[in-house]
């Protein structure tokens, strides 16, 4: 009960402290919003394609390739590219590489050779990758007249249509985070992370307030004391979260995935570790240096997390940091949930997050049940 | 009935040694006056009757009971009012008085009723929504009181209640100890106000590294210095003044300087008041005014510790 009740007080008094609450609530949705439209740019996943020039010369003497090839000619010159017929006597491959033309294509009964740009690969490469569809097609087309000449006419009607020849694919092209979508967790992990600093007053607060003196001539124990500071602050901090996490996904459309109980459940531990570092940390450091601890740690961990820029696979001794980051696990079991459906990358930070909470409370409880007072 | 026995008590901080070797007892019903100058040893001695500190050796037994053994039961039983303001000021009064008050086990109706009489009782009662930190110094020290008496404990052990506050909010503190007294309660006093102490306290001790030096009534602590007489020089130009060669004079006991004015307690039955004037104008000193007073509680603490009660 005793538990119960500094809890509910502890909390009241979160509550009432309307600067943290507004800076654990405001700082990250406006670091998201600022970010996340700033950096657009960085996270735009679209190529511009520049313009296509195909150089032809057509020597086919077949009526039927020719036939094809004029409505491929058709439906590509829609899809922007721009065919020219080769005047006799011009080098195609020259003017490729003078720059004049993308490619440069040679057909005759035999087939089609085929000479892209160096210089602009990938409008060569479109350009290739229809040509060789055309040739699979007119191959199939070709067979298929010998045995069965109104499925030949079908597959040269289908072949024609617009956009046949080239085809968009991706493994899951909806599944790739905007700025918006990376900075909504990038920003959550980090404001999670920050509730260390108000747990670090958790106790030495009562003691500069010399409140602590009621509370330990009080008839309850310390260990009920720093359970219901514990229960409190961590509750308190993951409503902040929760309240950051949903505003993002409703106000800013940021993507969230499928599994948000998996995800706030990672954000709750991560909370929680947050919490007992902080408490942690104001145990072993002496006063005036515990804000300074936490606070190089709070920023060399958000920037070697991933808060303020995304952090790619990195090695040596950067990595080596990296990898300690509390931020950086949290945000790489998001993104693999989110974005590669993989519910099991939460697991293990959320066990990790829990076993070093653990320590650092039984440390703190440890230290305190030494202590004279508090 | 002892409310309070203190046997051999003993506290150390490694070699230091802050408490040595103290006996105390305090009765019921009684204003007991705890004075010491700082680092005399009160406050150690307080935090560990509260169990704020672990006892290095002896004993301390709360209305019989062993406070170690039922720290519990005298945790129920005594109510603190630290010297220093001990509230939460973001939350309002009622909610201050409630929070700690639930400590000790109060809950729903009795919680609200205790609550609001302990802030009727420090005149509160129509602040009780207001948060501290609009409050006055002297109302903060009122709640500050009231935080410790919710829970109606036996023994209320008062640090300094009245430490930087205006005479009207003393004179409500004094009061309200005395009327808890009358209310049944004993009560532990330490202030660095003699005056005070020599209106509410019935018996009075004083404690100087570490020790109980004298304890008793004013009264009876006053007749360990009968042989003594205070003088009172006015002077002018105190800054010329030689306190050694003053303390050097024959028969004085002590000398302090309080502000334009000259303390000399000597023996009595030596008359040197020749000698000190003598020396005051070797010293080129302007008198201004001489003045023999009866000793007070104030020159009992100066005799006996050589210091002022606010040094």
């Amino acid at each position: 009960m005793n538990v119960l009740n500094i809890a509910l007080f502890e909390m009241k008094r979160d509550l009432r402290d309307r600067r943290t609450l507004l800076f654990m609530l405001a700082f990250p949705i406006v670091l998201i919003l600022i970010l996340g439209t700033a950096l657009t740019n960085a996270f735009h996943t679209g190529i511009e394609v520049g313009e296509m020039k195909l150089l032809v010369n057509n020597t086919a003497r077949s009526e039927q390739l020719q036939s094809y090839w004029n409505g491929f000619a058709h439906t590509i010159g829609k899809e922007g590219v721009e065919l020219t017929p080769a005047a006799s006597g011009i080098d195609g491959k020259k003017a490729v590489a003078d720059n004049q033309f993308t490619a440069y294509a040679e057909i005759d009964d035999n087939g089609i050779r085929f000479y892209g740009s160096s210089r602009d690969t990938i409008a060569s490469n479109i350009i290739q990758g229809m040509l060789t569809s055309f040739a699979d097609k007119y191959n199939l087309a070709a067979a298929a007249v010998r045995n069965n000449p109104e499925a030949a006419h079908a597959i040269i009607a289908g072949s024609t249509s617009a956009g046949s020849f080239v085809q968009e694919s991706s493994l899951d092209p909806d599944r790739k985070p905007s700025s918006i979508d990376y900075y909504a967790i990038a920003e959550s992990t980090m404001i999670a992370f920050y509730a260390c600093m108000s747990a670090s007053w958790l106790i030495r607060g009562e003691v500069k307030r010399k409140t602590a003196i009621r509370l330990a001539a009080a008839p309850v124990g310390k260990m009920e004391i720093f359970a219901g500071k514990v229960i409190a602050s961590t509750i308190i901090n993951f409503l902040c979260i929760l309240a950051v996490v949903l505003f993002s996904k409703y106000a800013f459309n940021a993507n969230w995935g499928d599994h948000l109980g998996s995800v706030f459940l990672l954000l709750f531990t991560e909370v929680l570790l947050a919490v007992s570092f902080g408490l942690g940390i104001a145990f072993l450091f002496k006063d005036d240096a515990v804000n300074a601890v936490m606070m190089i740690f709070v920023q060399v961990a958000s920037m070697i997390g991933g808060a303020y820029f995304p952090v790619d696979e990195a090695s040596g001794f950067f990595g080596a940091i990296a990898n300690i980051s509390p931020l950086r696990w949290a945000n790489e079991a998001l993104m693999n949930l989110i974005y590669n459906n993989d519910l099991y990358a939460v697991f293990p930070v959320i066990g990790l997050n829990t076993a070093i909470a653990a320590a650092f409370l039984a440390f703190v409880a440890i230290a305190m049940r030494k202590r004279e007072a508090f | 009935m002892n409310v309070l026995e203190i046997r051999n008590l003993t506290k150390t901080f490694g070699d230091f040694i802050a408490v040595d070797n103290m006996n105390l007892s305090v009765r019921e019903g009684e204003i007991f006056g705890f004075l010491g100058a700082n680092g005399a040893g009160k406050s150690t001695t307080i935090n560990m009757i509260s169990s704020l500190l672990r006892i290095t050796k002896g004993e301390v037994r709360l209305l019989g009971k062993d406070i170690v053994k039922e720290n519990k039961f005298a945790k129920m039983n005594i109510g603190i009012v630290p010297q220093d303001l001990a509230i939460y000021e973001e939350m309002t009064a009622y909610e201050n008085v409630s929070f700690f008050a639930g400590l000790y086990g109060l809950r729903g109706s009795l919680l609200k009723e205790r609550t609001e009489e302990a802030l009727e009782f420090v005149g509160l009662g129509d602040k009780h929504k207001a948060l501290p930190k609009s409050f006055s110094g002297g109302m903060k020290r009122r709640l500050n009181i009231a935080c410790a008496i919710a829970h109606r404990p036996k023994l209320i052990i008062m640090d300094e209640p009245t430490v930087g506050i205006d005479p009207q909010s003393r004179n409500y503190i004094l009061n309200s100890v005395k009327k808890l007294n009358q209310m049944g309660c004993s009560v532990i006093y330490t202030s660095h106000y003699m005056e005070e102490v020599e209106e509410i306290c019935t018996r009075i001790a004083i404690v100087d590294h570490g020790k109980i030096i004298a304890e008793g009534t004013k009264e009876q602590l006053k007749s360990i210095i009968t042989d003594t007489k205070e003088t009172w020089i006015g002077v002018k130009n105190a800054e010329r003044l030689d306190l050694d060669a003053l303390k050097g004079i024959p028969g004085v006991n002590a000398v302090r300087m309080e502000e334009q004015s000259v303390k000399i307690i000597s023996r009595g039955e030596i008359n040197n008041l020749n000698w000190v004037i003598q020396q005051l104008i070797r010293d080129q000193v302007e008198i201004s005014s001489v003045e023999e007073q009866a000793p007070n509680l104030e020159t009992v603490f100066l005799t006996l510790t050589g210091r002022n009660l606010r040094d």
